[in-house]
């Protein structure tokens, strides 16, 4: 390896022809040692990170590795194994363990794979000023990205910081004549620690984005650094909230955890069928406010799940969950689908090491029409700004119960102090009905997903 | 299914590369696991993933690299890259990591107990998980489903360092999980349990049959069909030693590992001040301390240090950190043997291992007689620590406690508290003790398997009811 993760741009074409020679070898192998069907999943991954501790630099590093998965199916049963290794003996091996396995587990008539699909449109991950990027310039990166962050209060204490270079190709191929190939690259950062004056120590807070286009880079990092200071600073010197049941504001970050994670469980097909979700029986029904709107988008390049195809090689792209309120879909891999009889809808989802999951790429939930955060602090007027959870989050029953992190106490409309030891507890299911409004704008959040800040009624407050 | 001892590899590719710290760590991982839902085999797999870390110190600044290929020539380029890391960022390193002190690191063979589970055949893991998950749903017509698992992990870790350690271990860490879903008019509930070891299914199973954990997790699903919630506020509440695990290792192990010391945790400046009730002895140990097969056990960490037993609060005083060799010498002590990599590619960094509280004196029974008002609480859900000491975490069950008499199941909640305040509140400590996390996993950027536990204990927090 030089300097760089990847030598050259065209160099992808070589790694995904490497590794396609290797995944097919695999899928052979399976099929020659007795499977009916075999799909092999395989990953190469190429990094190049910096990382800080303390403030200052503590360790740059360079890693390169690949990782393939082979599934098979023989009279209905199923099987899996993955190795790291390359050598023919090694895919020789997994083939075999594969096989072994299947032998043992009861046979199941929705062990099969789906059909083969024409794919998705390219969405060209790879920008080649990313690509490019060497060492000494991801140290950089990483040296004004803690800058930056420092730059704003001596109080803060970055405990940790790392900036990353991360060039991936993914493959599939199956017995069906499947052939699909990917690539990736990406430079993220990540920022995590807390502010302490004194005796008086802020609590934690950490947050990052992930960047495809070079000219983001600077601008994204800035303010996720400047985002992360202030926070920091702002977790200083808190007081006492108050008890109480009512309006509540949360921050996308808290939005996503509490109300969209809850809701992308129970829409698992396989959660439905298995008597483990609470939106059984709802498809069509409004489960939530007029104002929610909940989209699974692959094709968003700011979100760091974009991608063309699925863990199963199936085209995958903007896919409706709730609108208006209203449960459109439930989401379905290859076995779900068959279960039911139907087509995947594409949300195989997973790496090489594992079977195929199930669940959505690249979640986005829409702003309304609520403003700004500034806004909506208004329209609460006096109560808790809830910017993380921590806590618990029943995916079954949508109970959650749990600390507000980061929290603000409200009066008049306008933040007059951070709280602590204040305990915030509902129902998810039931509070979507209560989104009193929205801000107008859905940041990504750690290019996870997107979410706006809401406020939302009838959440119980437990001040310490 | 076992490697050669990779050792002499290591040492050969480190003597052709010499010049300054060279850290060089085998890492092999073997994973067999099946999972079960409502009678469909979900997952059924065997993964191997190995790899040579290489961990160099250049110029006082740390360079890392990893490669999947176990031949002497790439491990030889690895530690080149790890260099060139090195020398690419050094000119940034505001504070040169001084050469590490002389310590007493690891030599030979360590082999933990259980190592001939790896020879068991799979078959009898997935007639235990197709069985139990069978019973768990038609134990009730309120249960609408079950899931059960089983996963073991096979580590052998070779590292040889450039200052003398040369340590070839082995062990394996089976878990087991069953989950139980009921429901009732649109209400559902779930009742878990899970089990963790380092060794072999007589450690796994040494204090409760997989039979009677299924029993109790189907049962406590419907049970808490009916059940209501407690009330929240600042209350009196009896700690199981699942829960006293998961206290001691989110509230007070991170805040004492010596990285986020250094950082500013609520724990810094606090070493020989005190911060619990006499009653509160608190440890970190490498080694499965009372009875054998806590989950995260290990008998050498992956700078090559012996593992030991590190005493954390003493009756009540904070008497040390956790460290690894470089945070043991900026703070002139010796190491703890605290320093764990998830993976090959991945750093050492200060972890936690075996973490539990002391047992006292008093039995359970004495315990619950002691409280006027106040909960029960068992089964951990999640739970995280701040860097002000603020901890939370969730709670499977809670049953009121009222004139010393338990009263009715009630719904978990969360609960919440400042880490030495709650420990300062301890006024009872059973001498019943148990291991009761080792399925569990921390994350801190790479994951670690640890366990932790302890006895029953009484305490104060501040408990997340609802309002009316």
């Amino acid at each position: 390896m030089s300097s760089s993760a990847s030598a050259h741009p065209q160099d992808l074409k070589r790694v995904a022809a490497e590794l396609m020679t290797r995944a097919d070898r695999l899928c052979r192998n399976a099929l020659d040692a007795g499977a009916d069907q075999a799909e092999v999943y395989a990953v190469r991954s190429q990094s190049v990170g910096v990382g800080f501790e303390k403030g200052d630099l503590k360790l740059s590093q360079v890693d390169d590795g690949s990782t393939l998965g082979v599934r098979v199916f023989k009279g209905g049963k199923l099987g899996f194994a993955s190795t790291n290794q390359s050598s023919d003996a090694a895919l020789a091996t997994a083939a075999s363990d594969a096989l072994t396995l299947c032998a043992l587990n009861p046979p199941d008539e929705a062990n099969r794979l789906p059909e083969t699909r024409p794919a998705a449109p390219d969405l060209n991950l790879v920008d080649p000023a990313i690509q490019e990027l060497g060492i000494e310039e991801v140290v950089d990166h990483g040296q004004r990205f803690m800058d930056r962050a420092q730059a704003h209060d001596a109080r803060l204490s970055i405990d940790k910081a790392s900036v990353d270079l991360r060039i991936g190709t993914h493959c599939f191929v199956n017995s069906e004549g499947a052939e699909l190939s990917e690539s990736d690259a990406n430079l993220s950062a990540s920022i995590f620690g807390m502010a302490v004056d004194g005796d008086d120590v802020g609590g934690f807070h950490y947050t990052g984005d992930h960047v495809r286009n070079a000219e983001r880079i600077d601008a994204a990092f800035a303010h996720c650094a400047d985002e992360f200071a202030e926070v920091c600073i702002d977790n200083l010197k808190t007081g006492a909230a108050e008890s109480y049941n009512g309006p509540v504001l949360f921050a996308p970050d808290a939005v996503l955890e509490l109300f969209v994670s809850p809701v992308i469980s129970a829409v698992s097909a396989i959660a439905v069928q298995r008597g483990r979700s609470a939106l059984k029986g709802k498809l069509g029904e409004a489960i939530a406010g007029a104002n929610f709107q909940l989209l699974d988008d692959p094709t968003d390049r700011l979100l760091a799940g974009a991608a063309s195809f699925d863990r199963e090689g199936q085209p995958i792209g903007a896919f409706p969950i709730v609108e208006d309120g209203v449960l459109k879909s439930y989401l379905y891999n290859s076995y779900a689908a068959a279960v039911e009889g139907k087509a995947s809808t594409g949300h195989a989802v997973g790496g090489p090491r594992g079977l195929p999951g199930l669940g959505p790429h690249a979640v986005s939930m829409a702003g309304g029409s609520g403003g700004d955060r500034d806004a909506l602090l208004g329209a609460l007027a006096k109560g808790l700004y809830v910017m993380r959870f921590s806590g618990t989050i029943d995916p079954a029953s949508g109970d959650f119960s749990g600390v507000a992190k980061s929290a603000r106490w409200v009066e008049n409309g306008r933040v007059v102090r951070s709280v602590r030891e204040t305990l915030i507890s509902g129902n998810a299911f039931e509070l979507l009905r209560r989104f009193v409004a929205m801000s107008t704008e859905a940041p990504t959040l750690n290019a996870a997903a997107r979410a706006p800040w809401a406020l939302v009624d009838g959440v119980s407050v437990t001040a310490g | 299914m076992q490697t050669q001892d990779p050792t002499d590899l290591l040492a050969e590719a480190l003597a052709k590369k010499a010049g300054g710290f060279v850290e060089l760590r085998f890492h092999r991982r073997r994973t067999r696991s099946v999972a079960v839902e409502k009678g469909r085999v979900d997952s059924s797999k065997i993964s191997e993933h190995t790899g040579v870390g290489v961990r160099v110190l250049e110029d006082g600044t740390w360079g890392f690299a990893s490669t999947d290929r176990i031949e002497s020539g790439t491990i030889e380029q690895a530690i080149d890259n790890a260099r060139r890391a090195a020398r690419a960022s050094a000119a940034r390193r505001k504070q040169r990591t001084p050469d590490l002190p002389h310590v007493e690191l690891a030599r030979g063979r360590f082999d933990a107990p259980g190592l001939e589970l790896i020879d068991k055949p799979i078959d009898e893991a997935l007639a235990m998980v197709l069985r139990l998950e069978e019973n768990a749903r038609k134990s009730s017509t309120a249960i609408q489903s079950a899931s059960s698992s089983y996963t073991e992990l096979y580590e052998e870790k070779g590292i040889v360092t450039s200052d003398g350690a040369k340590a070839w271990t082995r062990l394996v860490r089976p878990e087991f999980r069953i989950v139980a879903i009921a429901g009732d008019a649109g209400e559902i509930q779930r009742g878990r349990e899970s089990v963790g070891a380092t060794g072999n299914w007589d450690c796994l199973f040494h204090h409760n049959t997989a039979e009677a954990m299924t029993d109790r997790a189907a049962k406590t699903a419907v049970d808490l069909l009916k059940a209501g919630y407690p009330t929240g506020g600042r209350k009196r509440v009896l700690l199981s030693p699942q829960l006293v695990g998961i206290l001691t290792h989110e509230a007070i192990g991170h805040t004492v590992e010596a990285d986020f010391v250094a950082s500013g945790s609520c724990a810094r400046g606090k070493l020989g001040t005190r911060v619990g009730s006499d009653l509160v002895t608190l440890c970190d140990s490498g080694i499965s301390e009372f009875h054998e097969g806590a989950g995260g056990s290990l008998p050498v960490d992956d700078e090559g240090v012996p593992t030991q037993r590190t005493t954390i609060i003493e009756n009540g005083k904070l008497v040390s950190y956790l460290h690894d060799r470089e945070s043991a010498a900026a703070f002139g002590v010796e190491p703890t043997g605290n320093a764990r990599a998830w993976e090959y590619d991945d750093e050492p960094l200060i972890r936690m291992r075996n973490t539990y509280i002391a047992p006292g004196e008093q039995s359970y029974d004495e315990l619950i007689a002691g409280i006027d008002d106040g909960l029960l609480l068992d089964g951990a859900a999640n739970g995280q620590a701040d860097a002000n000491g603020e901890f939370m975490f969730g709670t499977l069950i809670a049953r009121p406690i009222k004139n010393g008499k338990l009263g009715e199941l009630q719904r978990g909640v969360n609960i919440s508290g400042q880490a030495f305040d709650v420990l300062g509140s301890v006024d009872g400590v059973s001498s019943e003790f148990r291991w009761d996390l080792g399925s569990g996993y921390c994350g801190k950027g790479q994951p670690a398997k640890v366990d932790a536990g302890g006895p029953w204990v009484s305490c104060e927090v501040l408990v997340g009811g609802r309002q009316a």
